[in-house]
C-alpha cells in the first residue's frame, strides 16, 4: 500500500522544502509522510536543521548555504527506496462526552448521544500528526458514517484538554484554541508540557483508543 | 545583581532571543526577532551580549538599579538609578541588548516570548510598565549581521497554493502596490489593497499544510496576509507566495500606512 505514492517535492520560500504526498487528506497520503519522516530523521541529508512531519506531507527546514535542488534529489533519492512502517506506541484517553455539540453531531448522523460515543470509541484511532498549536493532534480515521463537516461558525477560545470532532476525525486541544470544530467532550490528558522533554507525549503513527471516562 | 524596571512599553514589547527552533513537530514555531538584522546590530554593538533583547515597539523607558551596558544599535552605559529613555526605533520594532542574560528561565532551548501560545520570556506575555528584569550571567560575543538590508520590492517565491490561483490574481500581486494596514502583530501583518481583487478568489477547502515565515496567506473574504515570526505552525488558507527569508526583516519594519510591492524572484 504504502510506498506507491510519489512525492513532490516544493519550495516553502528559500529555507524549506515540503515533501507532499498529495493535496488531500488520506490513509495512504498521512501514512506515507509518517514514513518519509522518520526515514528523514534517521540519516537527515547535510543542512536540515529541522524536521516535521504534518498531515500529508513532511517539512524540512534549511540553512542559509544550502541548495534547493540539491537537498531535493538527495531527498528523493533517500525516499525511492520504500520505508516501513513503524508500531508507534498505544495509549488510552478517556473522553468525558459533556461536549455542547454531542446532540447535535448525534442528530446529524441519526444517533442518539449514547449510540454516538460507542460508535466513536469503537476503534482505535492513529495520530494523524501535530499541528496548528502546541501539542494539538488529529487522531484518525473514523469510517464514512461518522463523518460531519465542520462548524460554519468559529468559537472563541475553548480550553486546553478539550475534544473535538469534525471530518472523520477526533482532535484534543492542549492549549486554549479557536475552533470550527464539534465540542464533543473533555479529557484530563494534557499533551502538552512546556517544561517536559519533549514537550509533547503523542507522536504521529501512535495510537489511541477513547474510552468513556469513569 | 542588578534589576531594571520597565516604566513605559508600547504593545508587543516582548523579549526575543533568536528564536525555538526545532519544535514544529510539536506544534510551536520558532518565534524570535521581528527583524533579525537589527537584533543583531543592537548586539554586535556590545562586546558581549546576553542572547535575549527587549523587542520594543513606540519607544521603550527603563530604569536600572545597578550599573549595566547597553545597546539600541550603539554601545552605551547606565548608571546605577539611571533611565534610559528610547525613541521609537526607525520601523516598527527596536532591540534593546544588554551586555548580561535577562534572567528568565529557557524554556524548550529559548527565551522568546510567543504571544500566540503565551509561552516563554517574560510570564508569556507582553512586556508592560513596572515589570522587573534580572540581569545575571555575562554574555557573550554575539554575531554580527549576516547582511544589509536590501532595497526595492519585497522578493517572493510562490508558494505552496500558488498553482490555485489564476494568472490574473497572481499578476495581481506582483503589479499592485498593497498597503500596510494598522493591523498587524509578531503573528501576521494584513495588508489592504482598494479593489480587493482576492475577494473574487473561489473558497478552497484545503488540507492544513506546513507554514513558514513570510507565507503570504489569502484569508475568506480576499484580504491578503503576510505571516510573521509567531505564526501558526499549520493552518489551511491557501498561500500564494513567500517573502523571500533575507526581505523579511526589512518587510517587518513597514509601518502601518507604507506601499509594498513584490517581485517574484526564481530560488
Amino acid at each position: 500500500m504504502t510506498g506507491e505514492l510519489k512525492p513532490t517535492l516544493l519550495p516553502l520560500g528559500d529555507r524549506a522544502l515540503l515533501v507532499r504526498y498529495a493535496d488531500s487528506l488520506s490513509e495512504a497520503a498521512n501514512r506515507a509522510a509518517i514514513i518519509a519522516a522518520r526515514r528523514l530523521e534517521e540519516s537527515p541529508p547535510a543542512g536540515v536543521e529541522e524536521i516535521a512531519p504534518g498531515l500529508v506531507s513532511v517539512l524540512l527546514r534549511y540553512g542559509a548555504g544550502t541548495d534547493f535542488r540539491r537537498l531535493s534529489g538527495e531527498v528523493a533519492l533517500l525516499l525511492a527506496t520504500p520505508g516501513a512502517e513503524r508500531q508507534g506506541q498505544a495509549r488510552d484517553i478517556a473522553i468525558r462526552f459533556d461536549g455542547e455539540d454531542v446532540p447535535d453531531v448525534a442528530q446529524r448522523l441519526g444517533l442518539q448521544p449514547a449510540d454516538f460515543v460507542t460508535r466513536h470509541n469503537a476503534a482505535p484511532l492513529r495520530i494523524l500528526a501535530t499541528g496548528f498549536a502546541p501539542g494539538f493532534v488529529y487522531c484518525g480515521f473514523h469510517p464514512a458514517e461518522l463523518v460531519v463537516p465542520r462548524r460554519e461558525q468559529v468559537r472563541p477560545m475553548v480550553p486546553a484538554g478539550t475534544v473535538l470532532f469534525a471530518a472523520g476525525q477526533t482532535a484534543i486541544a492542549a492549549t486554549p484554541i479557536r475552533t470550527g470544530w464539534h465540542i464533543i467532550g473533555t479529557t484530563a490528558f494534557q499533551n502538552f508540557d512546556p517544561l517536559g522533554n519533549p514537550p509533547t507525549g503523542l507522536s504521529a503513527g501512535d495510537t489511541v483508543r477513547f474510552t468513556v471516562a469513569p | 545583581m542588578t534589576e531594571i524596571t520597565i516604566l513605559r512599553a508600547g504593545p508587543l514589547t516582548t523579549l526575543q532571543d533568536r528564536g525555538r527552533f526545532g519544535m514544529l513537530k510539536h506544534g510551536i514555531s520558532a518565534s524570535g526577532p521581528m527583524d533579525r538584522t537589527a537584533f543583531a546590530a543592537a548586539g554586535a554593538a556590545l562586546e558581549r551580549a546576553g542572547s535575549t533583547a527587549i523587542e520594543y515597539t513606540q519607544g521603550l523607558s527603563i530604569e536600572t538599579d545597578g550599573e549595566v551596558i547597553v545597546s539600541a544599535g550603539e554601545k552605551r552605559r547606565l548608571r546605577a538609578g539611571e533611565r534610559l529613555d528610547l525613541p521609537p526605533a526607525s520601523g516598527n520594532y527596536g532591540y534593546l541588548r544588554f551586555e548580561r542574560e535577562i534572567d528568565v528561565p529557557l524554556l524548550l532551548g529559548s527565551r522568546s516570548t510567543n504571544v500566540t501560545v503565551g509561552l516563554g520570556g517574560h510570564k508569556g506575555r507582553a512586556l508592560k510598565p513596572g515589570d522587573r528584569l534580572v540581569l545575571g550571567e555575562p554574555g557573550i560575543a554575539a554575531p554580527a549581521p549576516g547582511g544589509t538590508p536590501g532595497a526595492g520590492p519585497i522578493r517572493i517565491i510562490w508558494g505552496l497554493h500558488a498553482d490555485l490561483f489564476d494568472a490574473a490574481l497572481r499578476r495581481h500581486l506582483t503589479e499592485q502596490p498593497f498597503t500596510i494596514s494598522a493591523s498587524l502583530d509578531r503573528m501576521g501583518v494584513r495588508l489592504t489593497e482598494p479593489s480587493n481583487l482576492f475577494a473574487s478568489q473561489r473558497r478552497l477547502s484545503l488540507v492544513s499544510d506546513a507554514i513558514v515565515p513570510g507565507d503570504i496567506q489569502i484569508l475568506g473574504d480576499g484580504t491578503p496576509i503576510v505571516l510573521m515570526r509567531d505564526h501558526q505552525p499549520t493552518g489551511g488558507y491557501p498561500r500564494i507566495a513567500t517573502v523571500v527569508s533575507d526581505d523579511l526583516d526589512r518587510f517587518a519594519q513597514l509601518r502601518p500606512g507604507t506601499s509594498v510591492t513584490f517581485r517574484p524572484v526564481a530560488l
